[in-house]
């Protein structure tokens, strides 16, 4: 779902492509730094882990409130007092609605990237089933907040949502997502399984992915059958396509 | 491709094209399934066929509306279509290539809620074979039973429906195929959507348990509802070897003969006791034993019959409406419909197509003739008789069925070699007239 605000990037220029590059290089960097500042990091991280408890709480309060009565009919009042914590507290975490919502996509992603790189099963498998298994991971992670998610829809395409991809916060995810699909490409592409695809790649599973969202969105068929088939289909087709020839760069 | 020359015509080739876009063409995949699984026959002439086929496949290309005659005439008719012609068809259609594991893993939870291997204690996660709207996996019960578990593809249902509602947004159906009735292309597709749903193939195996019990040659498989529902279907395994694999092993003559009189009792049992049918002639769903017993599988299309078509079947069989104008007016109402007059010629037609083809398939005479199925006399008959019932727009949705399931059991006896005689065991479970 970050790609809602990823799509609306995308087409203001290719700029996007380096600072994945540079994204990329910056977090090795701290993954080296590491051990060294490990006892700043220990204090920090108790705090962290309190925040991000309180984080959680409020979450899972506005997600049952989303559910019961829609993102627009949930007021803050009501979340803070479901999550049990002063609605001035509340302000502190989220300033709206919105940042609640892209704590919810940064869940999401986070919690993707962990499961996928604890499925052992997946790790030979070949790049269209690869993918499905991220994409309908994805769906299944939506499916209980389907209104919810819809609503979102409506609001990040209007040009003054803090869902829309101008704040840093919604960048880094975009970017958290974006390398997590590269990284897989690249192995795909190192296996031979597919020619070099580079960033664009990542880019272009990155709208696929938007549209499978927005045929999920409009799927009435029982189980969301539709769109798993065409989910299964369109990622054979493509790496079909892919795996007949390569282009010119 | 040709550019379709009006409007309407042009407008359902584009709906089909449509539809068949998103969840993929059921008819597409039904038209390949039967055949594709069958072996040999590499003997044909295969040049002229061949280009037969590419016109037929140009033709079907061009329009895609009559697909759908092509497709309900080849389900019921197995046996007329060359490997070439089946090979130029596949590559008109969508595929229904094999689930991988993911995706058979996501239909499996999203069916029953869990995973295979919470639900399990082993899983075979490669399918060992496909099946009617799905592949199907070995698997092992909690309490040590050996299982198939049969998994449907996704948007099954969805596919058929948009193929129907293509073909009837412009009345394609009854214009362009011509040799089929609405009534037709209704019941065929009430008979495939109720393919969809494994809680009305589980009743149909309890169903057929029951009611074949009486014949100890034959197997049928049992369902495990706890973990069966709409689209996965768990089943004990029956033994048994599919016709191509059994034939391999070189049975002697003798079980030839056991098997295809078993093949032959079962039909006919079916139709008077049972008055039920085992409608999907696919060679695959019937598997064979060194003792000469017959595992049945696969009961997603089965038809109940009315009690008047099997009675008019019998009349029909015993071939006295020949001199009996009063009886044959009779058989006429029931399977042309009352509007349809006994004089027209294509009726006459037909009853004469009928009668050559059952006197010799089921001989009258008092001696019992055992028939020599391997002759290839008897499919050239029944692909005539196929051919002019379909051109006089003869089918009812009752005979549809009955004919399908016919023709399938003549297709395996002719494959199997087999002796049988007839005649002497429609008789013995014939109702009285």
């Amino acid at each position: 779902m970050s790609m809602l605000i990823f799509l609306l990037t995308f087409s203001s220029g290719h700029g996007n492509m380096s600072i994945l590059i540079y994204m990329k290089k910056t977090a090795q960097k701290q993954n080296r730094k590491r051990p060294d500042s490990r006892p700043y990091q220990r204090s920090q991280g108790k705090r962290e882990r309190n925040k991000e408890q309180t984080k959680e709480k409020i979450l899972a309060a506005a997600l049952h409130l989303f559910r019961e009565k829609g993102l627009e009919g949930t007021t803050t009042r009501e979340i803070s007092k479901r999550a049990g914590i002063a609605e001035g507290t509340l302000f502190n975490y989220f300033k709206t609605k919105e940042d609640l919502a892209l704590y919810f996509f940064q869940k999401e992603t986070d919690n993707l990237i962990r499961w996928f790189r604890a499925e052992a099963r997946l790790k030979k498998a070949p790049l269209a089933e690869k993918l499905f298994a991220i994409i309908h991971r994805q769906l299944e992670y939506l499916e209980p907040y389907e209104d919810f998610i819809g609503a979102v829809f409506c609001r990040s395409l209007q040009p003054a949502s803090r869902l829309s991809p101008l704040g840093l916060e919604s960048q880094e995810l975009r970017l958290k997502y974006l390398r997590f699909i590269r990284e897989i490409l690249t192995q795909s592409e190192e296996d031979g399984e597919i020619p070099l695809v580079g960033d664009l790649g990542a880019y272009a599973v990155g709208l696929f992915y938007l549209g499978i969202v927005t045929h999920w969105l409009q799927d009435t068929s029982r189980g969301k059958q539709k769109t798993l088939a065409l989910l299964d289909r369109t990622l054979n087709l493509g790496t079909q396509i892919l795996k007949k020839g390569s282009w010119e760069w | 491709m040709v550019e379709p020359k009006n409007g309407s015509r042009g407008r359902a080739a584009h709906l089909m094209r449509l539809g068949a876009g998103l969840a993929g063409s059921y008819l597409a995949y039904q038209l390949q399934r039967p055949f594709l699984a069958e072996e040999g026959a590499k003997e044909r002439k295969q040049a002229l066929r061949r280009k037969h086929a590419r016109q037929v496949r140009d033709k079907l290309q061009d329009l895609r509306g009559p697909i759908m005659k092509v497709g309900q005439a080849l389900s019921m008719q197995t046996h007329f279509l060359s490997p070439e012609m089946i090979e130029e068809l596949s590559t008109l259609q969508m595929q229904a290539p094999p689930m991988h594991a993911t995706l058979m893993r996501a239909q499996f939870k999203s069916a029953l809620g869990k995973y295979p291997e919470e639900v399990f204690r082993s899983f075979e996660p490669e399918p060992f074979a496909a099946a009617s709207l799905g592949q199907v996996h070995w698997a092992t019960t909690k309490g040590g039973e050996e299982v198939a578990v049969k998994i449907q593809y996704p948007a099954m249902r969805e596919a058929i429906e948009s193929d129907f509602l293509a073909l009837r947004t412009a009345g394609l159906a009854a214009r362009l195929t011509g040799h089929l009735k609405e009534a037709v292309v209704k019941e065929a597709e009430r008979g495939i959507l109720e393919e969809t749903d494994y809680r009305k193939e589980a009743h149909n195996i309890e169903h057929f348990r029951k009611a074949l019990a009486p014949l100890p040659f034959v197997r049928i498989p049992k369902v495990y509802h706890d973990l069966s529902s709409e689209r996965v279907l768990t089943m004990s395994r029956v033994p048994g070897a599919p016709m191509a694999r059994f034939l391999k092993s070189n049975p002697r003559q003798e079980l030839r003969d056991t098997l295809g009189t078993g093949l032959t009792r079962l039909f006919f049992f079916q139709l008077f006791c049972v008055k039920a049918l085992h409608a999907d002639p696919h060679p695959g769903n019937y598997l064979f034993n060194e003792d000469g017993t017959i595992s049945l599988v696969d009961f997603g299309c089965v038809k109940y019959l009315k009690p008047e078509v099997v009675r008019c079947y019998a009349q029909f069989w015993s071939r006295e409406w020949v001199r009996d104008p009063k009886l044959f007016a009779a058989i006429i109402r029931v399977i042309f419909g009352p509007k349809v007059s006994p004089n027209e010629p294509r009726v006459r037609r037909c009853m004469r197509e009928i009668r050559s083809f059952y006197d010799e398939f089921h001989p009258l005479g008092p001696a019992p003739a055992v028939l020599e199925l391997a002759d290839s006399k008897f499919m050239d008959g029944l692909a005539k008789l196929a051919k002019t019932l379909l051109t006089n727009k003869f089918l009812s949705p009752e005979f549809l069925f009955l004919s399908r399931t016919e023709s399938g059991m003549c297709n395996l006896l002719h494959i199997l070699k087999a002796r049988v005689a007839t005649t002497q065991i429609a008789r013995e479970w014939m109702p009285p007239n």
